[in-house]
């Protein structure tokens, strides 16, 4: 951002994108405990206020009391647009060494490998608490990465050693069960680990569309990685047009064969948590400049973050530098979400935010025991055999 | 930001001792400034034709002559008065019944014709350190009067704010602002534009000439034109006048310092910068020769949790804050 702001000679211009891509005070420092005791103290009598406003005045009005409280309206999430009907893609044909979709995709088979079977728990997303949605086992959306992985230029003469480190990368990932699909420089789509199966791919994270919640996606979600390296200036990832090309072609066919709704479509930078000090984005692949539109999905950066929105989560003020603008929109979205589910229980933000990362604690628990359990398990029928 | 726009946008400085307008014209900007201060002197026909004939601003009310701005200090010296200040410490002074009719005449003097409908975005001090201060008051009421001068959108800008908007376009509008004004001194920080911090100490201008009065005997007035004719730092400091005037100004700058230094150290979440930033002092407090490297001295020997980079005057510091207040409101 501040790369961008340099490149704008009239500083009227370069402070408008700042004040509006940054953001004002309302928001930025204030994630959380991003507010100075200094400023909490000269600031208490109004923050009273404002919960007390937030708790007393009707749902209907609180934006526009909102606004004078704060100086900032709340940020309305756009109306979700009707799903468009996804068009099937089917098999054409299946090899040994690849398989050929009616959408175009050929994906190369030679570097599969089975994991865990997938099983997962998902979350019903409730009014006032989440309930257990029940055990599942298709996918239930898709996560985005960039491999970060060793890159050199993109030119012919480089041929050789693109397809050489390409290779190496897809070795490393096999080993370790990275992803399910990792897109190579030229666009080729290479299957890791089998749909049917988890991978190790999203460790803490967490998403929500509007019925279910997931936790720790490595089981619900499918992983695909972009082999391509974040820019260390402005945290763009470049990827090239065939792997744009090939995103796009995957996605449809991932989409298709499981019906995966395009909300549940995300990057890893958004997604991905970290228990420990309840911060999100603490992986930040594709935190900007996932291409969406062209790879054929709204733009779900804007969603309303559901870490944020479901389970307290805040964010580190760095993120607001390395994170688009979208980005930023779906935290404030997130952000208001809870403020306003805590006006709906008629508690303040605060008290409200830490109940929610009390009840994520409990899942998470929850969650880990039983996949404890799940692993007991399949080493005892081992054994067994 | 197109010029169409430009030509409707007024920044306004409303500080305790001047009232500043910035305009943009074509690539230039405009300046024009008025003492926010006032005398009265009895009334007569006589005065009164003669001030109309000199285009000086008054008004008569019961029985007197209200002389606003500029001519407000060369009267209040050749008749041996004080002048009065609608506003003190920053703030509408509530010991002057009339304060809000007085600034509303003295922003009219400082406007140029036919801008009613412009957009306007005046400034307003921060919070003063260990009070708890109600500044709203203050920035409705001015607000107001903006409204009524015909003026349908009216913002707000920080002081110090608006000094980083002023000066500071080579860092991103990353760094401390000083704006050292009459009533006040206003500091804030900004990181990328963004307001991390502000306060403001209520020793400025008038603290010093009032300080410096009270040790010397000499008129509060005397002692201004002393100050802002020929007071500089590491000057004849055998001369009393002078002597209280270098004391007062250190103590201004080392309750700039030290608020800045209580400040950022009570402030767990000031963003980490990554580099040192600069800071820009501006307002009349820092137009004494010496001034940047007086307060430099006390800012190093502060030894800041936030490194400082360099200490920089303002390219033109009596209208640092106005040309902020007009950036700002050309970058809404």
């Amino acid at each position: 951002m501040e790369w961008r702001a340099r490149r704008i000679a009239d500083p009227v211009a370069r402070l408008h994108y700042l004040r509006h891509t940054v953001g004002d005070r309302t928001w930025w420092p204030e994630a959380e405990e991003g507010r100075s005791r200094v400023w909490m103290r000269r600031n208490r009598r109004a923050l009273a206020w404002s919960l007390a406003a937030l708790v007393l005045l009707p749902a209907g009005h609180w934006g526009a009391r909102w606004t004078r409280l704060t100086g900032r309206a709340p940020v309305m999430a756009a109306e979700p647009a009707a799903e468009p009907r996804l068009s099937p893609v089917w098999l054409v044909e299946q090899q040994r060494e690849f398989e050929w979709w009616s959408n175009g995709l050929r994906v190369e088979r030679r570097y599969e490998v089975e994991n865990e079977p997938r099983r997962y728990l998902a979350y019903l997303v409730g009014e006032e608490a989440l309930e257990m949605g029940g055990t599942r086992s298709a996918p239930a959306g898709i996560v985005y990465h960039t491999t970060e992985s060793q890159q050199t230029e993109f030119q012919e003469g480089n041929a050789g050693r693109l397809k050489y480190i390409g290779e190496s990368l897809l070795a490393y990932v096999r080993q370790n069960r990275s992803y399910h699909y990792v897109i190579d420089r030229f666009g080729r789509v290479w299957r890791v680990v089998r749909e049917t199966d988890a991978a190790n791919h999203a460790g803490y994270s967490l998403w929500a569309d509007g019925e279910r919640a997931y936790l720790n996606l490595n089981r619900s979600f499918l992983g695909v990685s972009v082999e391509a390296q974040s820019r260390p200036e402005d945290g763009e990832a470049v990827a090239t047009p065939a792997q744009v090309h090939a995103l796009r072609l995957l996605t449809e066919m991932l989409r298709a064969k499981y019906e995966i709704g395009a909300a549940n479509c995300v990057t890893h930078a958004q997604v991905s948590v970290n228990p420990s000090n309840f911060r999100i984005a603490y992986h930040t692949d594709w935190a900007a400049h996932f291409p969406y539109a062209e790879i054929g999905l709204p733009g779900n950066y804007e969603q309303p973050h559901p870490a944020l929105a479901l389970f307290g989560f805040s964010y580190d003020p760095a993120l607001v530098e390395s994170a688009g603008a979208p980005f930023r929109r779906g935290l404030l979205l997130g952000e208001d979400r809870l403020r306003q589910t805590a006006t709906a229980q008629g508690l303040p933000a605060g008290q409200w935010r830490r109940d929610r990362q009390h009840h994520y604690r409990a899942m998470l628990k929850q969650l880990q025991a039983r996949n404890e359990k799940t692993a007991q398990d399949a080493a005892d029928h081992t054994s067994d055999e | 930001m197109s010029s169409k726009s430009e030509k409707s946008v007024i920044g306004l400085d409303i500080g305790t001792s001047r009232i500043v307008a910035a305009q943009r014209v074509g690539d230039e900007d405009q300046f024009n400034a008025q003492l926010n201060a006032f005398v009265t002197i009895p009334h007569s026909k006589f005065t009164e034709n003669s001030l109309k004939r000199e285009n000086v601003p008054h008004a008569v009310a019961d029985g007197q002559i209200l002389i606003y701005g500029n001519e407000s200090a060369r009267l209040a010296d050749l008749l041996g008065h004080e002048i009065r200040r609608p506003m003190t410490r920053g703030v509408l002074n509530a010991s002057e019944q009339q304060s809000l009719a007085q600034i509303a005449e003295i922003v009219k003097t400082t406007l140029p014709a036919s801008t009613s409908g412009a957009k306007v975005c005046f400034s307003i001090p921060a919070p003063t350190l260990g009070h708890e201060e109600n500044l709203t008051y203050h920035e409705a009421t001015i607000r107001q009067l903006l409204e009524q001068l015909g003026f349908p959108e009216v913002r707000s800008v920080n002081e110090g704010v608006a000094v980083i908007y002023s000066e500071l376009e080579d860092t991103n509008y990353t760094g401390i602002g000083v704006s050292c004004g009459g009533g006040l001194c206003n500091v804030a920080l900004a990181y990328m534009s963004v307001p991390v911090l502000s306060f403001s100490v209520t020793k400025g201008g008038d603290f010093i000439d009032s300080s410096a009065a009270g040790v010397t005997g000499e008129m509060v007035n005397r002692i201004r034109l002393i100050k802002e004719e020929s007071f500089r730092f590491n000057g004849n400091l055998g001369d009393k006048i002078m002597q209280a005037l270098a004391v007062y100004y250190d103590d201004m700058i080392q309750a700039v310092v030290d608020g800045l230094r209580t400040t950022l150290s009570g402030s767990r979440h000031v963003p980490r910068f990554g580099r040192a930033v600069p800071l820009v002092l501006s307002g009349g407090g820092v137009l004494p020769e010496g001034f940047r490297e007086r307060f430099e001295k006390a800012l190093r020997a502060a030894a800041l949790p936030v490194p400082v980079t360099e200490v920089r005057l303002a390219r033109d510091p009596l209208n640092t804050t106005a040309r902020g207040a007009l950036i700002a409101a050309l970058s809404e």
